[in-house]
């Protein structure tokens, strides 16, 4: 069976969920495994379970979704054609992830994935998170003409702790840009617009993207069918990663602590407590993380991805000394970037750290518990819309009607 | 009115909670409310639930029964005092007390200054998660007769100096456009760090803006959210007379700002045409002027700097001075740059050529802003027009082709078509409904102008021995296909513009110019019911409403290929123009052969082909042997004179498959499998209608066979596709079902082939395409569709349930 692709029978009237007026008199029946964005929004915005990933938006071939700047998530900013792109590639709905991972495991993973405990020299390992191996690995390879550029993370000027996409092209960007971002970016989305502000002097940029494991994912699927908006991503790395926040949440959840989230420099977490800290270094708050479940992505719950198995290169703080990243490269692409950038980083070969599996054992329990349909990596990569119905209706993470009153109102048509 | 609203600060609510006539009421996401905590005690009335955005005519009120039964869940009575807070500045949370205000609550109605942010800056400042027990309570509501809604006559009169009009929304907002003469005064002007400024702060800035609390005073925004803020704030001022306008003012807004005059609009880019073009025009106007252009014919193609120009020809009449204006004008301006090909753009067509229309619009490409000077010059010359040829107007009105040639023709159409057309060109609030508004008339017994697909249809009919029409109102296709209602209304040929006029402004006052989804007039329809909507369009229409005695159609004609009788004697022949496209050089040759042969004319056909009409005898001879008939026949194979695509993804944003070179390619194919297979001769006509896109450009729905662009993906592969419906016929108000998904794009003609054999072995004598597919079950359609392609891995499944 062929996931997505896949005939059934036409249905009369009502797919989704909700009444929305357009299908109040329908004369036409639908076609079977039709999907539009609405569906998406449907089951996974509306459902409170996207995890601004932004697939959808790099996805969609007319540039029909945008990305609402009050929520943060993807809405419909021009005509939808139905052509279902959206809903293919979100890992939260049509893109079985663990299938997808599995796929990219057997096409592009080495024999045997290295594991590094690695940090930078100098100023990068200042700036970056945990040993600034990031911003070190990327400005080596920009110094060296390898990359034109990397799509990370900073913070917004406006807004604490809001994280922004940016297009870093020089090693100061980066080293501006360091540090972890505990919110969604939609950078995968940005991903055009950003190479049109900015000036990279190339009409066929090679770029770094760094993101969320779920942004991975949906950049590699699309790369793997050839798809335009993955054409400029040269390279991978993932931020391992087992929930992000919703800013607005994470603010009010740092409120309740009596923390002033514009007086927050930096924030970590690591080893399950959540530490803000200000410009001083003083410490303003240390918690349990779970104490911030309530400012988490719904839609977090259900990935099993901690890792992010899909990049290149993934890292993380989790199973190496204080200082230093714990680094994974796994495919071609990864090592050769890798070694390239040697020079820059002090990296030692280790073994796969038991806090690591440990965590992302538990990380995939927790995604297998939660997860409505079944986890299965074996399946077919497309999950077809009758499919998620069928395993999320009756439970509470079922399709939410859409309220027109809070869909992005456009005024383009063709 | 004698509701209490004001504004409460936290200290006076921690005083107050415990009352038991005190009800404190959140309305913020119910998984915030139960998850980050709420004031201890709140109850939880999320804003999504008392906003009703999603019926049409009532604007953004809740129903009064929707709104009682949430007071009533939350455990509220009709005399409790109710707080009310959020977390966006007050604005939601004042939208609730506005609505009970107006569904006529009694208890004091409070608004916590500063919300949930300076509850917990305050003394007490404590949150919870617990949900408090409330019983339910039987609560009422009523729409009160003094409810401080003021109406679209309110707001106009204010304008005229009755009132004070206040515009609540942001500077940039209201430069952008706005009511005339209306007053600004953001709502978030009356806040400081979110809390309410101090009275007398207040009270002077108000002054400043003209607002005493002696003056009447009429609030709007865009969605009634901020304007409620605001009401609020005033009550709490002890402004007596506040009103608030709860639709949207787009349309006015619209019909008041220049750059949506579509006259104005015109002289503009006229000017860039001699000013630095493109360029200098997005510099000056902004991007969004791109969106804009459609009121005067130009769409913006996918490649960065060129435009689709879109020519009107009120019911596909062209002179053929006119059609030689056209032809020349694709084939010298329609050109390709050289970096998308020049001459060689097109693999088919090479460049300079145009598309015909459904809607008997000619269209060109690669038209520049450079150019468009000269060519409304050219056009204005010969009487042509691309104004509201695209946008939300009056569209080209669709007139059946062969109007005053057919010889059993009941109405002559051209006087109402061109009366029609001329009576809304240029006018900037015509320009402007909530979206487009298609009207078409057919004079003949066989509906060939389609009234069942248009939001407004007119076929021949009868009353007391006089002719005239009877209407249709919301068909239409896109991507929610609906057939029209007859609402039983005779209508005198003189009158039809009236009405059209009627129903556009029906349409401007009802339609929804927010709600993207549901603004075509068909929704209007739908939500009256046909026989409310005509007692409503009567409301508007300036004459008595009859019903006809009879109705004279009785037939559908699909096409007007092939040469046929006039009713003068003399003949016409009807051209076949696979997909709409000719070059220009063609199209201005064919015009120049109408003139030699003909009566100077042509017509365009909402097939996308052209009549040659007032041939004599000698004519009709000499017109056949002319050699560009070899490609634009009147005897065409079937595929070919069925054929009928959109512009698709050469040059569309949306379309995702390319449909004219490939509907050609396929046609021509087609038609020599179907000689070879000797079923050839059977079919006059096999319509295929390739839409690239699920617009329905292409008007799939009508097609023996629609296809509409797609995409398919398989764990290994991706590719271009199609959906697939079978047996359309609008002749019987039938569209097809979409009977298939994603069929990869090159398996289609197979998948036609295989369906036409199936036909061919399977029907009764006697027995139409579209009557077999009526008859035969999905389930054995949808096995023919799916088992006729053989494609390695993986295939297509066919999955009967």
């Amino acid at each position: 069976m062929s996931g997505t692709h896949e005939p059934g029978v036409p249905q009369r009237g009502v797919k989704g969920v909700g009444s929305d007026p357009r299908e109040q008199d329908r004369d036409v029946a639908e076609a079977p495994g039709k999907i539009w964005f609405r569906d998406l929004d449907e089951a996974v915005i509306e459902a409170d379970r996207c995890i601004q990933c932004a697939s959808c938006v790099a996805a969609c071939p007319s540039d029909s979704i945008g990305i609402d700047e009050d929520e943060g998530r993807p809405t419909l900013v021009k005509m939808c054609t139905g052509c279902s792109r959206c809903w293919d590639f979100c890992p939260r709905s049509g893109l079985r992830y663990e299938r997808h991972l599995e796929l990219a495991r057997e096409e592009r993973a080495l024999e045997e994935p290295a594991t590094y405990a690695a940090r930078a020299d100098g100023e990068a390992a200042a700036a970056g998170q945990d040993g600034g191996v990031v911003t070190a690995l990327l400005a080596e390879l920009i110094e060296v003409g390898e990359l034109d550029g990397a799509i990370v993370a900073r913070e917004r000027e406006d807004e604490p702790l809001r994280g922004e996409a940016f297009l870093a092209t020089s090693r100061e960007d980066l080293l501006a840009a360091g540090g972890s971002i505990y919110t969604q970016t939609m950078g995968l989305g940005r991903i055009e617009a950003l190479l049109a502000e900015g000036d990279l002097g190339s009409d066929d940029p090679e770029l770094a993207l760094v993101g969320t494991p779920c942004m991975i994912q949906g950049a590699t699927a699309l790369d793997r069918y050839d798809h335009d908006p993955a054409d400029p991503i040269a390279l991978t790395v993932a931020l391992m990663c087992t929930r992000s926040f919703e800013h607005g949440r994470l603010l009010s959840r740092l409120e309740s602590f009596d923390v002033d989230p514009a007086a927050v420099e930096t924030l970590d977490i690591g080893e399950g407590r959540l530490r803000a800290v200000d410009e001083t270094g003083e410490t303003l708050l240390e918690a349990d993380v779970d104490a911030f479940d309530a400012a988490g992505l719904r839609g977090c719950d259900e990935c099993a991805d901690f890792v992010g198995d899909a990049a290149d290169i993934s890292v993380g703080n989790v199973g190496s000394d204080d200082g230093y990243t714990t680094a994974i490269v796994r495919t071609e692409t990864g090592e050769a970037a890798w070694t390239r950038a040697a020079t820059a980083l002090e990296t030692t070969a280790i073994d796969r750290p038991t806090a690591l599996e440990t965590l992302a054992d538990w990380n995939r329990r927790r995604a297998e518990s939660i997860l409505p349909r079944e986890f299965d990596p074996e399946a077919s990569v497309g999950i077809t819309y009758d499919a998620h119905r069928e395993a999320y209706d009756g439970t509470d993470r079922e399709p939410e009607p859409l309220n027109p009153a809070r869909v992005h109102q456009y005024e383009e048509w063709c | 009115m004698s509701t209490a609203l004001d504004i409460v600060s936290p200290s006076w609510l921690e005083a107050h909670r415990d009352a038991e006539s005190v009800v404190v009421v959140d309305v913020r996401e119910e998984r915030d409310y139960e998850e980050l905590g709420h004031l201890p005690g709140a109850v939880n009335v999320p804003a999504d639930r008392f906003r009703d955005p999603s019926s049409v005519v009532d604007g953004k009120l809740p129903t009064a029964d929707d709104f009682a039964a949430l007071l009533s869940a939350a455990g509220i009575e009709r005399d409790d005092t109710v707080v009310a807070y959020g977390d966006d500045g007050g604005a939601l949370a004042a939208r609730f007390l506005l609505t009970a205000l107006v569904y006529g609550h009694e208890g004091r109605l409070s608004l916590l200054d500063g919300g949930l942010e300076a509850w917990r800056d305050g003394e007490d400042g404590s949150l919870s998660t617990d949900r408090p027990s409330s019983d339910p309570t039987p609560y009422e509501a009523k729409l009160r007769a003094d409810a401080p809604i003021a109406d679209r006559e309110t707001v106009e009169a204010a304008v005229e100096g009755d009132a004070v009009v206040v515009d609540t929304r942001t500077a940039a907002e209201y430069e952008q456009s706005r009511v005339p003469g209306a007053v600004h005064l953001d709502w978030e002007d009356l806040l400081e760090e979110g809390r309410l400024r101090n009275e007398a702060t207040l009270e002077e800035l108000l002054a400043e803006h003209g607002l005493t609390p002696d003056e009447r005073i009429v609030l709007y925004c865009n969605t009634a959210r901020r304007l409620s803020h605001t009401f609020v704030a005033l009550r709490h001022l002890g402004y007596e007379d506040v009103s608030f306008y709860e639709g949207s003012l787009t349309d006015w807004v619209r019909a008041e700002a220049p750059e949506w005059d579509p006259v104005e609009l015109q002289a503009q880019v006229r000017h860039y045409a001699d000013n630095g073009g493109f360029e200098a025009m997005v510099d000056d106007l902004g991007e969004d002027v791109l969106g804009r252009l459609k009121l005067i014919g130009l769409y913006h193609q996918k490649q960065r700097g060129y435009f689709m120009l879109r020519t009107r020809s009120p019911g596909g009449i062209l002179t053929a001075e006119q059609a030689r204006t056209i032809g020349e004008v694709a084939d010298e301006f329609a050109r390709a740059p050289e970096e998308y090909g020049g001459p060689d753009q097109n693999p088919v067509f090479g460049d300079g050529y145009l598309d015909v229309t459904t809607r008997q619009d000619v269209q060109m490409h690669w038209i520049e802003i450079a150019d468009v000077a000269e060519i409304w010059d050219r056009y204005d010359a010969v009487g042509l027009s691309t104004m509201q040829a695209c946008g939300n107007s009056v569209r080209n009105v669709v007139g059946c082709p062969a109007d005053g040639l057919d010889p059993a023709e009941t109405v002559d159409i051209q006087p109402v078509v061109e009366r029609v057309s001329q009576r809304f060109l240029g006018d900037r609030h015509y320009a402007n409904l909530p979206r487009k508004f298609k009207v078409s008339v057919t004079g003949c017994h066989e509906d060939c102008a389609r009234s069942s697909i248009q939001d407004l249809g007119l076929t021949p009919a009868r009353k007391d021995g006089r002719d005239g029409f009877v209407a249709r109102v919301g068909g239409g296709l896109s991507d929610g296909p609906r057939v029209a209602s007859d609402i039983d209304l005779f209508v005198e040929p003189d009158r039809v513009d009236d009405l059209v006029a009627a129903m556009a402004d029906l349409f401007a006052d009802h339609g929804s110019y927010l709600d993207t989804a549901v603004n075509r007039l068909r929704f209007l329809v739908a939500e009256f019911g046909p026989e409310a909507f005509r007692e409503e369009l009567e409301s508007y229409a300036d004459f008595a409403f009859e019903e006809p005695d009879e109705t004279l159609t009785t037939d559908y004609r699909g096409d007007h290929v092939g040469v046929h009788e006039q009713a003068d004697g003399r003949s016409y022949a009807g051209l076949n123009v696979p997909t709409g496209r000719m070059g220009g050089d063609e199209f201005a040759a064919l015009a120049a052969l109408s003139d030699e042969l003909g009566g100077g004319e042509l017509r365009l056909t909402p097939n996308q082909n052209v009549l040659v009409p007032h041939l004599t005898d000698d004519g009709l001879e000499r017109l056949l042997e002319d050699p560009l008939l070899e490609r634009y026949s009147p005897d065409p194979g079937p595929f070919t004179r069925g054929i009928v695509t959109c512009t698709g993804r050469e040059f569309c944003n949306y379309g995702i498959i390319e449909t004219k070179n490939r509907a050609i390619r396929w046609a021509r194919e087609l038609d020599d499998w179907a000689e070879a297979a000797g079923i050839a001769d059977d079919h006059e006509a096999i319509r295929i209608h390739m839409s690239g896109c699920s617009a329905s450009c292409a008007q799939p729905q009508l097609g023996d066979f629609g296809l509409r662009g797609e995409v398919y993906r398989d764990d290994y592969d991706s590719g271009r596709a199609a959906d697939l419906g079978l047996g359309g016929d609008l002749g019987n108000d039938e569209f097809i079902d979409w009977l298939v998904g994603k069929i990869p794009i090159d398996d289609v003609p197979g998948v036609v082939k295989a369906t036409m054999l199936a036909y061919d072995a399977d029907s009764e004598p006697g027995e139409s395409f579209t009557e077999w597919t009526r008859r035969t079950s999905n389930a054995d359609l949808r096995e023919i569709v799916t088992d006729g392609p053989a494609r390695d891995p993986p295939a297509i499944e066919t999955e009967v349930r």
